[in-house]
């Protein structure tokens, strides 16, 4: 190595370590949230569980009816099976932008999706 | 290898520093922020507090709750509980005491219905009956003409209610309340109360989409989306801090299909049938109740009309949006709101 350069080895290292984190930093901690990343699943009453979309799983959550089953799947989030009759919750299908929201009233449960910096406080409708 | 130069260590600092600001960013938000959800009303009630220590919290939701379940047996529209009773007295023709807080409500019922010209009608709660929609699961098929013919002709209306101090009575007995298009936000206000009573001035109450904001979210005010009425996502964004409730009707929330045909659950007072041509209101007011009444009044009022009803009940912020997406608004509203998708828009004075 030429000693006169004034960047060592270790700098090339940690600068590009840098420079490759940052996107990720970036995306991760100041994203505008328009893609939801966290689902909020609230059983009424009880305090909310937050669910990353990233991995693909199926969560049973219980209310009052029974079980209603939801599924995370690509970054995105539906409930598959609910007790309840009219099956509203399943036929809203996938949320997956930020303050989508799906609920089954007879069961108590509720999925909002929410942005790691969501735009909004609350939403009208 | 040599060690790194100051500059890179400068630069590690920075990249630790960032980190930490950012996690404590998101730390923050969750830590200040209470959020709760309770079933009432027969809808889901959000509620948010900012800075509010957990324990007058959960006893602020706690009384919320009792509140609104009590609002909800009291005024339900069509199961036994203190609203059941008195359409009994005022179908019998007989008179019924009332209590402050009955007479209150009933009363500013009255009056926003006399400021909406009737548009905003509680006491036609035989027609609502009529179409089905008492009902947890309102299907049709819908009323024969005739039979609504016969409702209209006996204008059941709030100005029949006849208030002697506590006392109320009625010399029109068709006249049956259904204070569906305004109980929301009635509880909403009463809701805000309780909350304003335990000190908490920073607050969102949300019911089943309609909310009411007190304060804000510390530094920076609360931000509150519409949604589209037709698809997924927000229509428009706002900002609030102080005290303002955001009340949107639409003609897609509670309906039925029979034979191909929608029926939706705002009735129009004047042809006794379900309104047409608007998608939604949205109209903005200090007080919910009166945000809900204008809301549904100005849906029945329609494109042509909508500007004369919301003068006449003090509203200078509202948004009408027609069956073709065509968004109106009053300047007021017009300034308040960004529209997040390319519409066609109208500003119309008031």
């Amino acid at each position: 190595m030429n000693k006169t350069s004034i960047v060592t080895r270790a700098d090339i290292i940690i600068i590009s370590i840098a420079i490759l984190i940052l996107p990720w930093l970036y995306l991760h901690f100041w994203g505008d949230g328009s893609q939801g990343e966290i689902a909020r699943i609230q059983v009424a009453n009880q305090t909310p569980r937050l669910i990353p979309l990233h991995r693909s799983q199926r969560y049973p959550i219980d209310g009052p009816l029974g079980t209603s089953i939801i599924e995370v799947q690509n970054g995105r989030i539906r409930f598959i099976e609910s007790p309840c009759r009219n099956k509203l919750c399943i036929h809203s299908g996938w949320l997956q932008r930020d303050a989508e929201f799906a609920a089954c009233l007879p069961n108590l449960i509720s999925i909002t999706i929410a942005g790691r910096n969501p735009r909004f406080d609350s939403i009208n409708f | 290898m040599r060690k790194p130069s100051p500059l890179a260590i400068i630069l590690i600092i920075c990249l630790i520093t960032g980190l930490i600001s950012a996690c404590s960013r998101s730390d923050n938000r969750t830590e200040k922020l209470h959020q709760s959800q309770l079933l009432a009303l027969g809808t889901l009630i959000d509620i948010s507090l900012w800075d509010v220590e957990d324990t007058l919290a959960s006893q602020a939701i706690h009384d919320i709750d009792t509140r609104l379940h009590e609002l909800h047996h009291d005024w339900h529209s069509w199961q036994a509980g203190r609203l059941h009773d008195i359409n009994t007295a005022l179908a019998q023709g007989q008179a019924i005491e009332l209590d402050d807080v009955e007479l209150a409500l009933l009363q500013q019922a009255q009056q926003l219905a006399a400021q909406s010209q009737q548009l905003f009608n509680p006491a036609i709660g035989r027609l609502i009956s009529l179409w089905g929609f008492h009902s947890d699961n309102p299907e049709g098929p819908p009323p024969e003409a005739h039979a609504i013919q016969k409702l209209l002709t006996q204008q059941p209306r709030m100005s029949d209610l006849i208030f002697s101090n506590h006392t109320l009575r009625s010399n029109n007995n068709t006249v049956q309340l259904d204070v569906g298009a305004f109980a929301k936000g009635y509880a909403i206000d009463q809701a805000i109360a309780i909350l304003q009573n335990q000190g908490i001035n920073n607050a969102i109450v949300n019911a089943g989409g309609d909310l009411r904001a007190i304060g804000r979210h510390g530094q920076r005010p609360w931000r509150i989306g519409i949604r589209h009425p037709q698809q997924a996502g927000i229509i428009a964004a706002l900002e609030i801090q102080g005290n303002e409730s955001v009340f949107t009707s639409g003609n897609y929330e509670r309906f039925y299909q029979y034979k191909g045909q929608r029926y939706h659950h705002i009735i129009d007072p004047r042809s006794g049938y379900p309104g047409s041509n608007t998608l939604s209101v949205t109209v903005i007011h200090a007080n919910a109740a009166t945000a809900d009444a204008a809301a549904t009044a100005l849906l029945i009022a329609g494109p042509q009309h909508w500007r004369d009803i919301a003068r006449q009940m003090g509203i200078d912020q509202a948004m009408l949006i027609d069956q073709q997406l065509t968004v109106y608004m009053t300047p007021a509203m017009a300034q308040r709101v960004q529209l997040k998708q390319n519409l066609k828009s109208i500003i119309e004075e008031t």
